[in-house]
């Protein structure tokens, strides 16, 4: 330690420059091909028959999915099961989570009454989403050749249309239920709008229910996708490139990147839910 | 210029420009919210949710932009 203080600090970015001198003339590994778009790739871990169209083989996305259910069942019974009047760590911070799906979203955005009716839903899918998103930085052992890798189930397009036509149905079924299926369709009309306006906007306001549903979707598809395919890209880049100055670099961002992913993963998570229960309120509560 | 050069020249033209009004967009929403904030501290909260929902939208477009430049790269022949 004291020889460590004698150095001068001087001597510090000398000293980290010659390293990286040193790694630069260092001949690099083996060199490897690496295809991102590989990775997103299901392979059926568990080959299973086909049902008509429908292929019910077990991929990484399935497990991943069946990690995220397990999960959250886990810890819903865990804590519900230990629930203290002087809470644990673990109980805080669920306590904590659950306070900001209560009260942060589904309080914030929904009228009083309609935010008890629609939490279970809103809760569950932010509950969900967000177990799915970090679930998916777990490195597990289903890739190809049952290598280590990494697959978010909400970087699939099919589990991401999944819940959002589960907030589509619940925007059309809120509204029905609380106008009546005339009543519903009627208030898309806007009664002051000059004539022709109205019959625009009216055909505007069924094509923008379509396109929420597009915009949910895609929104946290394409964020997992992507943070998924920077985060192959900058591991597997040392690979690619043969060097080991490049992999120190390289290594030191994508433990940036993967830090910057976690904050990604929760981010979606609420977004996801408050368009959700914005979506419903909007469906529920009368324009004035 | 063969149609795999085009191919990824596309692409590449797609994400770009589609991520530059988005940002713009973020920019100044997220630049007004916090400029919110800071004139009125105790509604924070609401801001803050208000922001996300936006952010949420115009994240949207960039997403667009995303998904068309993976279309063109990996589904178009």
């Amino acid at each position: 330690m004291k020889l460590l203080k004698r150095i001068p600090l001087w001597a510090w970015p000398v000293i980290a420059l010659a390293a990286l001198a040193v790694l630069f003339v260092l001949p690099g590994g083996v060199k490897a091909n690496f295809n991102v778009s590989n990775e997103f790739v299901l392979q059926p871990v568990i080959k299973l028959p086909k049902i008509g169209p429908v292929d019910l083989s077990i991929t990484k996305g399935v497990i991943y999915l069946w990690v995220a259910v397990v999960v959250v069942c886990l810890f819903a019974a865990l804590v519900n099961r230990g629930l203290k009047a002087r809470p644990g760590r673990l109980q805080v911070a669920l306590e904590g989570l659950y306070e900001l799906a209560r009260y942060g979203i589904a309080g914030s955005v929904m009228k009083e009454g309609s935010d008890v009716t629609w939490f279970p839903y809103i809760g569950g899918a932010f509950f969900f989403i967000l177990v799915c998103n970090l679930c998916g930085l777990i490195p597990l052992p289903f890739g190809e050749r049952h290598q280590l890798s990494f697959y978010a189930a909400t970087g699939n397009l099919n589990v991401t249309l999944t819940l959002a036509l589960c907030t589509f149905v619940f925007t059309q079924y809120a509204g029905i239920h609380k106008k009546g299926a005339v009543g519903y369709v009627k208030s898309w009309i806007i009664p002051s709008a000059p004539p022709v306006l109205k019959q625009f906007i009216f055909v505007m306001h069924i094509i923008s229910e379509f396109f929420r549903l597009v915009s949910l979707s895609v929104r946290l598809f394409a964020n997992m996708l992507a943070g998924h395919a920077i985060l192959g890209v900058f591991f597997a880049m040392a690979l690619v490139f043969q060097s080991y100055l490049i992999a120190v670099v390289l290594q030191a961002g994508s433990v940036t990147l993967y830090l910057f992913e976690i904050f990604i993963a929760a981010i979606q998570a609420f977004i996801f839910a408050i368009l959700s229960a914005v979506y419903v309120s909007s469906a529920i509560e009368d324009e004035e | 210029m063969d149609a795999h050069a085009a191919k990824l020249l596309g692409a590449g033209l797609a994400i770009g420009l589609g991520v530059f009004g988005p940002g713009i967009g973020l920019g100044s929403m997220v630049g007004s919210a916090l400029e919110s904030i800071a004139r009125q501290p105790e509604l924070r909260g609401e801001i803050r949710t208000n922001m996300f929902i936006g952010i949420g939208i115009i994240e949207a477009l960039a997403l667009y932009a995303f998904v068309v430049s993976l279309i063109l790269l990996f589904v178009v022949k």
